[in-house]
């Protein structure tokens, strides 16, 4: 299996090297996933990023589920913007940065993300969380104030089965509650399960 | 000019990505404007591939994925910086077949369209999903078909031909030729109030069942209405726009409140007779979903044209996305 990739369009990302020299390798394109440029080959042109990052790459921070954008577990950054790597075409991402759960690091905001959802409860069975941390961090980035209608809004393309909203919203909450952006008596208003008198 | 047969990586520096799997190669053009989309448009058809044009990917790769469509060689648009542009003229509005819906969402020029585009999916698929491929997937209740079908909106096109427009519908009846790609859609500024509002199975990430767009211009003195997902395409609703031209007082551009009741009875009459009708399926029956059009079109109707008075009891708009079914 041979393969030819002729990228000089990213040649900023791909570093030198791109073109005829990649026939030798193997290699049809490469990705830039989680800050490591890493070479792809046996892909199909159809195949997407979601299936190109698990089952060509290995890369099992992103979770498969639905595979028509609608579950949010395969959530990536892509150049920056949240996006469903299901619905994205592997080879179309070739000059793009890719950042997944595992390439937002143990820092700063995704930490106290990862801390909060474990404080407060808003992990069951962990199918959706990658994809969840994600989209949090998207969210706090873009708009660290966000009202708890403004969170609802912008997590509602990640879909959980298990744990329920409440606890997640409230981990949220709690986020922009420990750095200072909310009171932290507003971090246990109305997404916490015990303050809410319909006890949703 | 690219040709088949000529068609070398090396020709083109950094717009080909060939990929090799399984014996069999396919060919990804990246062009980087829309006369390199064109050029490379027609290789990919020269070279006997079935060719997929590719927007945001939110429809074409689940289509890909599940079979239901097939791709041998892939022209994908998202570096074509020209299609991603849109402006505004003295009377109209141009959009760019790359714009997404999260760039449209916050265009203050067009405050109707920006609304349409908050309630279309999730931060996922308004980040990536695009007008072009809107129009490329004509999904039945496609939310921003219906309402660039209640604004008339031309479909700007560009071929080895040159440029070329044609009205939406016959965009839709006719569809491109093999060799054409969309490049932009034209539709008038807004001359009033503008309301879409959809019901799905889920308020998110899923499509619309059946979706509606009311418009109104005060200056032409003309309201126009369109539903999706009653039949294959989306449907203007004629004889309610009629009505809705006699009915309003288009000094103050307000109705009677019984008006809206009329004008959804008169939408429900009209969205049976829509042919070919979307056929009955998981989609709910064909009865529920003219019901549901006549709710959503006198809802509709009550929010652009009642606003002086207030929006009727029970049917205040709610939360960011006002514009949409919450």
């Amino acid at each position: 299996m041979t393969a030819v990739s002729a990228d000089g369009l990213d040649a900023a990302a791909d570093g030198p090297g791109g073109g005829e020299a990649r026939t030798d390798s193997g290699e049809s394109y490469r990705l830039n996933v989680d800050g490591f440029l890493r070479s792809v080959n046996a892909a199909r042109i159809e195949d997407s990023l979601l299936t190109v990052l698990r089952d060509v790459l290995g890369v099992t921070a992103v979770k498969d589920a639905c595979e028509q954008g609608r579950c949010g577990a395969c959530s990536v950054l892509l150049d920056g913007r949240l996006a469903a790597s299901c619905t994205v075409l592997a080879a179309d991402a070739d000059g793009s940065r890719v950042v997944t759960v595992a390439g937002l690091g143990g820092a700063g905001l995704t930490r106290a993300i990862r801390a909060m959802f474990l404080a407060e409860g808003a992990v069951q069975c962990g199918f959706c969380t990658p994809g969840f941390v994600v989209a949090v961090t998207d969210l706090l980035t873009r708009h660290p104030d966000a009202d708890e209608g403004e969170i609802r809004e912008a997590l509602s393309g990640n879909i959980c089965r298990c744990t329920g909203y409440g606890r997640i919203l409230a981990a949220v909450r709690a986020v922009q509650a420990e750095r200072g952006i909310i009171p932290p008596a507003d971090a246990h208003a109305p997404g916490n399960a015990q303050d809410r008198p319909d006890g949703e | 000019m690219v040709r088949a047969g000529v068609l070398r990586p090396a020709a083109v520096p950094g717009r080909v990505v060939l990929v090799m799997a399984g014996g069999t190669t396919s060919t990804m053009f990246r062009p980087r404007t829309v006369g390199e989309a064109v050029e490379m448009l027609a290789a990919a058809h020269d070279s006997g591939a079935a060719v997929a044009l590719l927007g945001g990917g939110t429809d074409l790769v689940p289509a890909l994925r599940s079979g239901e469509r097939c791709a041998e060689a892939v022209v994908a648009l998202r570096r074509v910086l020209e299609l991603r542009v849109r402006g505004a003229g003295a009377d109209s509005l141009t959009i760019g077949a790359g714009v997404t819906y999260t760039d449209l969402a916050g265009w203050s020029l067009s405050p109707g369209l920006a609304r349409a585009a908050r309630v279309v999916g999730s931060v996922q698929i308004r980040n990536t999903g695009t007008v072009g491929g809107a129009l490329g997937s004509a999904r039945p209740a496609g939310d921003l078909l219906t309402f660039l079908t209640a604004a008339d909106a031309e479909v700007l096109t560009a071929s080895p031909r040159g440029p070329d427009r044609m009205s939406l519908p016959r965009f839709l009846a006719d569809g491109l030729a093999p060799d054409a790609l969309v490049t932009a859609v034209q539709l008038a500024r807004p001359g009033g109030p503008q309301v879409y509002l959809k019901i799905g199975e889920r308020q998110a990430a899923y499509p619309a069942v059946v979706s509606c767009a009311v418009l109104v211009d005060r200056v032409r003195h003309r309201l126009t209405c369109a539903i999706g997902g009653v039949g294959v395409l989306p449907a203007r609703m004629g004889q309610a726009e009629r009505y809705a031209r006699d009915e309003v007082d288009w000094s103050t551009g307000t109705v009677s409140p019984p008006a809206a009741r009329r004008f959804g009875d008169l939408v429900v009459e009209e969205a049976a007779r829509v042919a070919p009708a979307l056929p009955e399926g998981p989609r709910g029956s064909v009865e529920y979903r003219w019901h549901a059009a006549g709710v959503l079109a006198g809802r509709a109707f009550a929010r652009c044209l009642h606003h002086l008075t207030g929006p009727p009891a029970g049917d205040t708009a709610r939360g960011p996305a006002a514009g949409g079914q919450r």
